[in-house]
């Protein structure tokens, strides 16, 4: 006996996503989540960005690493509220992960809430978790080949930071290689080259991030 | 890995519409997966063949139709097909940029098995 079913396997993933998107919509709740290869430096960015921004700003925020507490220790350290997540090895933060830690969070005293997903630039691009927009950073040690070997990612994201620009003196990297690559893919992306550690180029980062925000 | 993801969402969708047509053991399932998602069938099948045993699938073959990527080019207007598994450009004129149009599918079609 044959039965039809015809349902999209990852149904289930956008449902929870949308209930997620829901509720954090209607407490006002902007949500970002953020990607990148392991070591491009989405946390020393979050962290920054909480310092420079915390004080217009309530940020909240969610872990995600296959183990260890590191991250979140980091940004618990600037009195964030912060959730990790430990996937036990799994490559990617999904929906329902996200929706058992906003269990956890205090909603109500958070504008922005950052997702910070497993340093990884393949499976995380295919997992809504109910964010607003998508946000990834490439660091220039990674190479300027990147945006074409790992396109799906550079497709879905909103804001591309090139982060580490100060170290690109020393490499025969091209950020106009990366530059022009990337928005061939994305022809809308926003593309910001910083160093999250001077601090160089972060306003253009600030300025989207803050225009993201609900009223 | 997120085969393995992928592969847990098939057995729940499979013993969900199994039960709900009375069916004690599925033999056969059949998906499409498009080329743009991402997801390698051989990666899948093992994750499945893993993930199966204590579920009515536990028996079941898993088929799998493949879709390639198809586009519109945003240069030359024009549809494309491609056998690649990335696209970065329009086939027919080179262009950068397109919309996707084919290959995004992944879905459980049908099942096979018996009361």
């Amino acid at each position: 006996m044959k039965v039809k079913v015809v349902t999209n396997i990852l149904k289930a993933n956008a449902r929870i996503a949308e209930e997620n998107r829901r509720n954090l919509r209607e407490r006002g709740i902007t949500t970002i989540n953020l990607m990148s290869s392991p070591g491009a430096g989405k946390t020393t960015l979050l962290a920054r960005t909480i310092r420079d921004l915390g004080a217009r700003v309530r940020f909240g925020v969610v872990e995600g690493d296959i183990q260890g507490t590191h991250d979140a220790e980091v940004i618990a350290a600037l009195g964030v509220p912060v959730i990790q997540i430990n996937t036990a090895g799994g490559c990617h933060l999904d929906a329902n992960m996200v929706q058992s830690a906003l269990t956890e969070l205090p909603l109500e005293a958070i504008d922005l809430l950052v997702i910070e997903n497993v340093g990884n630039l393949v499976c995380p691009a295919e997992f809504d978790l109910g964010e607003d927009a998508k946000a990834m950073l490439l660091s220039v040690t990674e190479g300027d080949d990147k945006p074409l070997k790992y396109p799906r990612m550079f497709r879905e994201c909103e804001a591309l930071l090139v982060n580490k620009i100060d170290l690109a003196p020393h490499l025969d990297v091209s950020l106009e290689k990366i530059r022009r690559d990337a928005l061939a893919l994305n022809p809308a992306l926003q593309v910001f080259e910083v160093s999250a550690r001077s601090g160089q180029g972060l306003e253009g980062w600030y300025a989207w991030l803050e225009g993201k925000l609900r009223a | 890995m997120h085969e393995l993801s992928i592969a847990l969402s098939v057995l729940d969708i499979v013993t969900t519409a199994a039960a709900g047509a009375g069916l004690s053991r599925v033999d056969t399932v059949r998906l499409r997966i498009g080329r743009a998602t991402g997801v390698l069938p051989d990666a899948l099948r093992f994750a499945f063949d893993c993930s199966k045993p204590g579920t009515p699938a536990a028996a079941a073959a898993l088929e799998i139709e493949e879709v390639p990527i198809g586009g519109r080019c945003n240069a030359c207007d024009r549809d494309f097909t491609s056998p690649e598994p990335y696209v970065l450009a329009c086939p027919l004129c080179g262009g950068g940029t397109f919309r996707i149009t084919t290959g995004d599918e992944l879905a459980v079609l049908d099942l096979e098995g018996e009361p």
